[in-house]
Formats: C-alpha cells, sequence, structure tokens
C-alpha cells in the first residue's frame, strides 16, 4: 500500500504556476525528502500535503484515502516546522497536549505518549518550561516531540535543521535516521541541502522550477544525474562542468576539451542527440592529481583546500577553464605549480543543451 | 561614554527646577484641601500655617453625588475598556488573519477613520441618540467611544506580528478557527492588550466633551463632567477647600492608577500618538 | 512577519475556502460600531451644516449658507485667529520643552525615573481637574500667584480676566498639562538612536553641542516632525481648559473654535451652524493630519 499519492496535483497564486501537474507516489514507511532550491515549490507541495495550502486541481492520497478536501487537523499528518512553531504561552507539556486534547485522546493516554515521546527524546526534564526557555536544540526536540505524540500516518518536516549551528544540525540528522527506523513511518523532508537529502533518504525527489527534475535513491541522485541542474546540485564539491565538443565515431563518444584533451567515455554513441557541442560533466573525486608526464592533461594549481583527509586542488587548464581535483590528505600539491590531471573518462556524464543526461552503462 | 551621556549641571538643575513647578500647582491643591473652608474664605496663605482638617473630605463622603458620579465614571470607563477589547481583537484578529471579501479596502477605511477628530462626529453623534431618545444612559456614554479606530489599528499590527507558523502548527493540531483565535493567538496579545486597556480606561476616565452634552442630568455625570459642574459656581456655596478636596479625590485614582502601570502607561500613549 | 499579502491569503483561506465570509464575522461588531459611530455622524454632520437646524430638527435647506455667514462672523473669524494664536503659544513651547527633558533624562538613573514620572503625570488628569488646579492657582482672589505676589509685595494680576494675558494663562496650564507626551515621543526616539554613534564621535573628540547638533537633533528629525504636527492637531482642538477656565472671556479673547461650535449647537442651538463650524475645523486637521501621515509613512533615512 502507498503512503502518499500525488495524482496531477497543481498549485496556482493568481497567474503563477507554482506546482505544476505532479505526479509522485511514496511507499509505507518510506523516508522521502524533497530537495531542491529555494523557491522551486518543494515547500508548497509539503504544504499542500499538509493542508495548509488548497490543492487547485489532483489528488492527495495518504495511506489510502483521499486527504485533498479535508482541513489540516483531519488528515493524520504531523508537521515540524522550520522556526518551530511552539506556541510560545503554552509549557512544552501544553504544547505536546494541545493536538491530542483537540483529537479527543484521554487524558492518560496523553500522558502516556508525552512520557514516552520525552523520554526517547531525552527532554523530559523541560515539559514544565515555556519554548522562551528552551535553546534551540532543546525547542526543536520539543517541536519534534509535539509531531510524535500525535501517533500521525505521516511525519512532514519543512527545512526543520536549518536553524540549528553546524554541530547541532549533524547530531540532529542521525536522531531523526534512528528515529524513523525506530518508528517506521512515512515521512517527507524537505530541504535544500544535499547532504542533509543524501543521508536521510531512502529516495530523493529533486524539484527544480516547479517540477520534478528526478526521483531516486541518493546513489541515483549522485551517480546517474538525470539532469545538468541534478548533477550540479547535488554534490560537495560541486561536479566539474567543462564543454566539450563530442566525437561519435566509436561505439563510445570521445569528447575534446577546449584545452585539446581528448577523453573516452563510457557514453554510447549511438544514445546520443545530434549536437557537437555538450557539457561535460565529472565529479572532482573522478579527477586525480598525477605526475606531470602521466596525466591526462595538465594545468596549474590555483588554490589547494586541505581537508585533511583529501585534498582539493583548484586547477587551471591551458585555455582558461578551472576545475576541481582530488589529492590524498597528505598532497604535497602547492598553489602555482604545474600538475598532471588523470581523468576517469569512464565515469564522466554527457549534457545535452536542454540539460538531458548522459551516464556510461557502468557508472 | 557615561561622561557624555551625563547631562551638564545647569541642564539638570533648570529640571530639577522645573520638576518643582510642575508639582507646586498639585501640591497647593493638595494643602487648601485640608484647610477649613472659612479661614481660606478670609486668606488662602492661611493654608500655610495649620490647622489642618478631613472636613471637607468628610462632606464629599457625606456628599452623594460625588460618589454617584465616581461610579458612573468607574462603570463607563470599564465598560468601554472592556468593549473596546473585545471589538479591536476580533477585527484585529479579522483584519491580520483571515481572508474575507473587502478587506484590504475596509482595513484601508478604518484607517482614515483615525484622522477624524471627535469634532466632525460629535453633532452627528448628539443627533442620533436623541432620535434614539438615549441619552443619560450608559449606553450613550460607552458606545461612542466603541467605534475608535486605534484599537483596531494596534489589534491588527500585534496580531500581524506573530508569525503564521503559529496557526499551522494549530491547524494541523485539529483547532478550530475560533480556538486558535481563543486559545493560541489571543494569550499572545496580552502586552497589546494590556497597552490598549489602560489607555482606553484613561481615554474614557477623562473624557470630556461627550459626556458633558450627552448626560445632561447630574445623576449621570462622570466624575469628570461633575468637577466641571462644581467649578461653574465656583468658590461659591461649598467654599474652596471643599472644591480642592474634590479636585483631589477626581485626580488621585488617575494618579495611583498611573503609578502602578506608568510603563504601560507611557507606552500606550507614545504608541497611539506614533501610529 | 515579513509576509506578503498574497502569501498570507493563500496561506490561510485557500485552504479553507468554503470559509469565504466567515471572517466578515470577526471584524462585523467594529465595522458595525464604526459605521453608526464615526461614518453617520460623520454624515449627519455634512448634511446638517447645509442646513439651519435646532433641537427640534431641520428648518430650512440653506445650502453653503452657514459657510458663508461663518466667514463673516467676526466671532468665528476671531476664535479661528484665537486658535492659530494658542497652538503657536502651545507647540513651539511643547516641542522644545518636551525635547530637553528628553535630552536630560535619556539616562538609565533612579532620579531620571522619577523626574521623568513627574512631568508625565500631569498628562493623566482629566481636564476638570487640571483646570480645576490653575484655576486656584491664577485667580486673584487668593490663588497661589496672587499670594505668592503679596509676598514681594505686589498686587495680584487677574489672569483669566485679563484679554491679553488670559491665553497666555490657559497656554501655560496646556503646557503643563500635556507636556509629558512630547517627553516620552522623544525619549522613545532617542532609545532607538545608535550608540556607535555616540561612541564614534566620542573617539572624534566632538564637543557636547557638536554631538547635540551633529548626531542626536539630525538622527530624531522624523520625530520632531512628528511631534510638531500630532501636536498641532491636539491645541487645534482646545476646548475644555478655555471653556472652564475662561467661558471664552474676556471679550471672546480666548474663545478657540471648538468652543465656538459647543456654543453654536449647545447654547444657542443653531445644530447647523455648529456643524459647518465643526466641518471647517475638520478640514484644518485633516490638512495636518496628511501632513502627519506623509512624514510618518518616510523611511527615516539612517
Amino acid at each position: 500500500m502507498s503512503g502518499v499519492l500525488l495524482a496531477g496535483v497543481t498549485k496556482r497564486f493568481g497567474d503563477a504556476l507554482i506546482v505544476d501537474r505532479l505526479s509522485l507516489d511514496i511507499a509505507a514507511g518510506e523516508f522521502v525528502v524533497f530537495l531542491g532550491p529555494s523557491g522551486c515549490g518543494k515547500s508548497t507541495l509539503l504544504r499542500m500535503i499538509a493542508g495548509l495550502e488548497s490543492v487547485d486541481e489532483g489528488e492527495i492520497l495518504i495511506d489510502g484515502r483521499r486527504v485533498d478536501h479535508l482541513p489540516p487537523g483531519a488528515r493524520g499528518v504531523a508537521m515540524v516546522f522550520q522556526h518551530y512553531a511552539l506556541y510560545p504561552h503554552m509549557t512544552i507539556r501544553k504544547n505536546l497536549s494541545f493536538g491530542l486534547r483537540n483529537m479527543g485522546v484521554p487524558a492518560d493516554e496523553i500522558d502516556r505518549r508525552i512520557d514516552a515521546a520525552t523520554k526517547s527524546l531525552e527532554i523530559e526534564a523541560l515539559l514544565d518550561r515555556r519554548p522562551g526557555q528552551l535553546s534551540g536544540g532543546q525547542r526543536q526536540r520539543a517541536a519534534i516531540a509535539r509531531a510524535i505524540v500525535k501517533q500521525p500516518a505521516l511525519f512532514l518536516f519543512d527545512e526543520p535543521l536549518s536553524n540549528l549551528d553546524a554541530a547541532l544540525r549533524g547530531r540532529t540528522r542521525i536522531e531523526l535516521a534512528q528515529l524513523h527506523q525506530q518508528l517506521r513511518t512515512t515521512m517527507i523532508f524537505v530541504t535544500h541541502d544535499q547532504v542533509e537529502a543524501m543521508t536521510l533518504a531512502d529516495r530523493i525527489v529533486v524539484i527544480n522550477d516547479r517540477r520534478i527534475e528526478q526521483i531516486g535513491t541518493p546513489m541515483e541522485i549522485y551517480r546517474r544525474p538525470a539532469t545538468q541542474f541534478v548533477a550540479s546540485f547535488v554534490g560537495t564539491p560541486k561536479i566539474n562542468l567543462l564543454p566539450v565538443t563530442v566525437d561519435r565515431s566509436g561505439a563510445a563518444a570521445q569528447v575534446r576539451l577546449g584545452d585539446g584533451t581528448v577523453l573516452e567515455t563510457a557514453v554510447s554513441s549511438v544514445s546520443l542527440p545530434g549536437e557537437a557541442d555538450m557539457t561535460l560533466g565529472l565529479r572532482p573525486e573522478r579527477i586525480r592529481i598525477a605526475p606531470l608526464e602521466r596525466g591526462d592533461t595538465r594545468g596549474e594549481a590555483r588554490v589547494v583546500e586541505r581537508l585533511g583527509e583529501r585534498t582539493l586542488v583548484h586547477v587551471r587548464l591551458a585555455d582558461g577553464a578551472m576545475l576541481v581535483a582530488e589529492d590524498r590528505g597528505d598532497s604535497d600539491v602547492q598553489a602555482g605549480q604545474a600538475v598532471g590531471l588523470a581523468m576517469e573518462g569512464a565515469c564522466a556524464h554527457l549534457f545535452a543543451r536542454d540539460g538531458t543526461a548522459y551516464h556510461g552503462v557502468s557508472a | 561614554m557615561s561622561a557624555l551621556r551625563r547631562p551638564p549641571p545647569l541642564a539638570v538643575v533648570a529640571v530639577v527646577a522645573l520638576a518643582v513647578l510642575m508639582l507646586v500647582p498639585m501640591l497647593w491643591v493638595l494643602i487648601l484641601s485640608f484647610k477649613d473652608n472659612t479661614a481660606l474664605l478670609a486668606d488662602t496663605a492661611s493654608a500655610f500655617v495649620p490647622p489642618y482638617t478631613f472636613a471637607n473630605y468628610r462632606n464629599i463622603m457625606g456628599e452623594g453625588q460625588v460618589f454617584t458620579w465616581l461610579m458612573n465614571s468607574v462603570i463607563v470607563s470599564l465598560a468601554m475598556t472592556a468593549g473596546v477589547l473585545i471589538v479591536s481583537s476580533l477585527a484585529g484578529y479579522g483584519f491580520a488573519r483571515l481572508e474575507f471579501p473587502g478587506r484590504k479596502i475596509l482595513f484601508v477605511v478604518v484607517l482614515f477613520g483615525l484622522a477624524i477628530p471627535e469634532q466632525a462626529v460629535i453633532i452627528g453623534r448628539h443627533q442620533i441618540f436623541s432620535a434614539l431618545s438615549m441619552h443619560n444612559s450608559y449606553t450613550a456614554l460607552v458606545v461612542p467611544g466603541l467605534s475608535m479606530p486605534f484599537g483596531v489599528f494596534l489589534m491588527t499590527q500585534y496580531f500581524r506580528a506573530i508569525p503564521v507558523e503559529i496557526d499551522e502548527a494549530a491547524m494541523l493540531d485539529g483547532a478550530s478557527r475560533f480556538r486558535i483565535f481563543w486559545r493560541i493567538l489571543l494569550p499572545l496579545t496580552i502586552p497589546a492588550q494590556a497597552t490598549l486597556g489602560i489607555f482606553t480606561f484613561f481615554q474614557a476616565w477623562n473624557d470630556y466633551w461627550w459626556p458633558l452634552i450627552s448626560a445632561t442630568d447630574g445623576q449621570m455625570y462622570t466624575l469628570t463632567v461633575g468637577i466641571a459642574a462644581t467649578q461653574v459656581n465656583f468658590a461659591q456655596a461649598e467654599g474652596l477647600g471643599f472644591l480642592m478636596a474634590q479636585a483631589v479625590f477626581a485626580g488621585l485614582p488617575t494618579l495611583i492608577v498611573y503609578l502602578i502601570f506608568q510603563k504601560y502607561i507611557v507606552r500606550a500613549v507614545a504608541g497611539a500618538a506614533g501610529q | 512577519m515579513a509576509m506578503g499579502d498574497a502569501t498570507l491569503r493563500s496561506r490561510l483561506s485557500q485552504s479553507a475556502p468554503w470559509r469565504r465570509w466567515s471572517g466578515l464575522l470577526f471584524v462585523a461588531p467594529y465595522l458595525l460600531l464604526f459605521a453608526a459611530m464615526l461614518i453617520l455622524p460623520l454624515i449627519i454632520g455634512l448634511r446638517l451644516s447645509t442646513t439651519r437646524s435646532d433641537l427640534f430638527g431641520v428648518k430650512a435647506e440653506v445650502g453653503l449658507e452657514n459657510y458663508a455667514r461663518l466667514f463673516s462672523d467676526p466671532v468665528f473669524l476671531k476664535a479661528v485667529g484665537n486658535t492659530f494664536y494658542f497652538v503657536a503659544l502651545t507647540v513651539p513651547a511643547l516641542t522644545i520643552i518636551g525635547l530637553a527633558l528628553a535630552l536630560v533624562l535619556n539616562n538609565a538613573s533612579r532620579w531620571s525615573a522619577v523626574l521623568r514620572a513627574v512631568f508625565f503625570a500631569s498628562t493623566v488628569l482629566s481636564v476638570t481637574v487640571v483646570t480645576l488646579i490653575w484655576r486656584l492657582v491664577l485667580i486673584p482672589d487668593g490663588g497661589l500667584a496672587a499670594v505668592i505676589a503679596r509676598l514681594f509685595g505686589q498686587a495680584p494680576i487677574a489672569f483669566l480676566s485679563d484679554p491679553v494675558l488670559a491665553m497666555p494663562a490657559i497656554a501655560l496650564t496646556t503646557i503643563w498639562w500635556g507636556i509629558g507626551l512630547p517627553m516620552v515621543l522623544f525619549l522613545a526616539a532617542l532609545q532607538q538612536v545608535p550608540r556607535d554613534l555616540y561612541e564614534a564621535a566620542a573617539l572624534d573628540n566632538a564637543s557636547r553641542p557638536r554631538i547635540l547638533f551633529s548626531i542626536t537633533l539630525p538622527a530624531i528629525r522624523r520625530t520632531i516632525a512628528l511631534v510638531v504636527i500630532i501636536e498641532i492637531i491636539l491645541q487645534f482642538q482646545l476646548f475644555g481648559q478655555a471653556q472652564l477656565m475662561t467661558g471664552g472671556g474676556p471679550n471672546n479673547s480666548t474663545r478657540p473654535v471648538v468652543l465656538f461650535i459647543y456654543e453654536a449647537g449647545w447654547k444657542q442651538w443653531q445644530l447647523g451652524y455648529a456643524a459647518a463650524a465643526a466641518q471647517v475645523l475638520f478640514a484644518m486637521i485633516a490638512i495636518a493630519a496628511m501632513a502627519q501621515y506623509y512624514v510618518s509613512s518616510r523611511k527615516e533615512p539612517a
């Protein structure tokens, strides 16, 4: 049975189309992340599922029940908001029980649920405080607890980690993953942070400009991005994109970089469109620093970023194009030095002018 | 830094002198109120020397009318305050949070109402209550004050400042629209309610022109109008000391309330003027 | 909350299209009062101003005759002149004294707090108490001023029955009554002046007057304009002080427009004539109110 089904969902604000005939099937118990830049429509989509936005066209089903005409409180969903949206004048206990009272849950059951949720989130000691007396991280947990006690069919998260500092964000991410494993409830999580998406999701839905660019597991998204947008949006450091001319004479396409370097890809020539000029996508970890004479090409190291376990080298090629290559953590490359570059052509992606991606068979 | 913030000594002296000038008239009235009327009639300078007496205050207690006026003022001021709070909160919530046909234009019209002075409407109001034969009633004293646009303006601003996420969380918690208003948003506006409430109370308590023309029956006078009425036959029948005791009696409650709620009152008055 | 109207609308209402009209229920009580107690009286007043009316109703339609009569009525013209004179006496004084008090008392010391309370206290009194207090100060027959004058061997001055001194006496009473408002408005504005401006000025060795004139006053100039306009609007509406202290006399020298309206309406029962005078005053105030809106809606330059 499907957890959430979206069928041709459309949203307009006046003349502006915010979400355009979007369809999506989310399995029960799945953790799905909507990933995209701000303004892409991902939050609107989440809010439509929650019932905070009306649906202009299409249908939304939760656990097989059509909900798009129901008010938010009747949909069996719980939401964690970006700014937590705890009720400032109520204690945490009241915050947690407010929704349950509205649902008519008996008092002893309310207490039981609050006990269980706050114990697992380690915030029992805060129950009689008000949100204003809590730290950002504690508020976050209280907001999550408020969602948990409702025992919803579906959890919705609207960029809930964006207001936490880096360390807390990392920790909360792990806790959310654990929470999902423990509850096995369907969860939808909206973020613009690809690291959150990669680490949390069973499946990522990449949304850009009101449309779904790609739906897939994190590794599918990373390794076989459906479009140039997805390739460049996912992955840190960003994928290298270089203009190339394509030679389709062989079974696998050969590309020529701006500096004259010829690289053998694994992309089937016949699959490619007729364009002579395409964009080559090669992730930094597929370009290694090599001895000068043994590389596929060479360039000048301009900036060297030492991250400890690896080193990122920003290299300028002979034609002035910039790319990022990787080297070992103990790399001895210095800025200004000439370096060789070994490119794994087999892992290269080609992007047509309309953004469509073409991958090698093995990639 | 702190040296720069400290005002020059000469300025401090001048301000202290002004403060004394502020207090002298009040103190003058206060001591007169403790003097015997016949002694004052001979020479008010006698106020500076004993004997002093509580007779004037005893006479106020004995004089039923002043108490009636006091009660009228209390009833009218409390009723107007409660009414303004209720009506403004509802309207503020509606304008800030709800959508209905004409919402924007209606709010602009209400804002324009802020610019209408009492003088432009008082004749019309008087005509309306005359036509309804409702002068000399609490209704007539209270209802016109409820149309004050300032409260709606203030509450709308305040509701707007509450993040919409809070409403949405409550919607997801299954709360009805009225429950969201009553249980979630209204408690969050308590500081604004306090400001508006105190402002309205003072406005009502000190209102002069409208009660002067609407409450023409001595039994329906507010304290403010009553004090005015006794001033007309100034220094006659009852004597200066008695008159001054009335002034103290009428002024002291507001001064005490002011000292208690000073912060709110200053904020309310500054807010009302600054909009 | 930086949320556009369009967003708000979509967020809250489109989710509940079946409640399109229910929002009106929340604003309906106020709108009814607004219509009945503000708009309707305004219209009645406008209409009355074109009639000859008394206590018992409209006697005749006279068009603009009331207005024409007003502008040839020496008492009304005198009242307009008195009103402007009163504004000229009070507004500059209230603004300058209020600003000076705010500048001196804008600090966290305990004594400043006490003095601020003293200067604001009179504001909470009703006009009838204020006039009662000041009559007892100003009357020649045993008033405080007379007692003091006698102490110095001077003859007591009859402030309120002297055509030259009566209006300044009313102005003094009004300044005493109303000084709290400009003071707190200026205090609020001074709190908003960024501290680092003063710190930078201190590092630049700026003198005290220089700081006042090149930092403090420019930083609060919008508030200065606002205070002037607010006070003009307030003092245009002078009524109670004149009515209770002098009754407009001696010889109409202290009769302001509002007192003229009151007497035309409720002493002579010429309601149409009073209504016309009220419209003239409304127009005068409306001009000032528009200026207030213009100033307050403009952004303070950084």
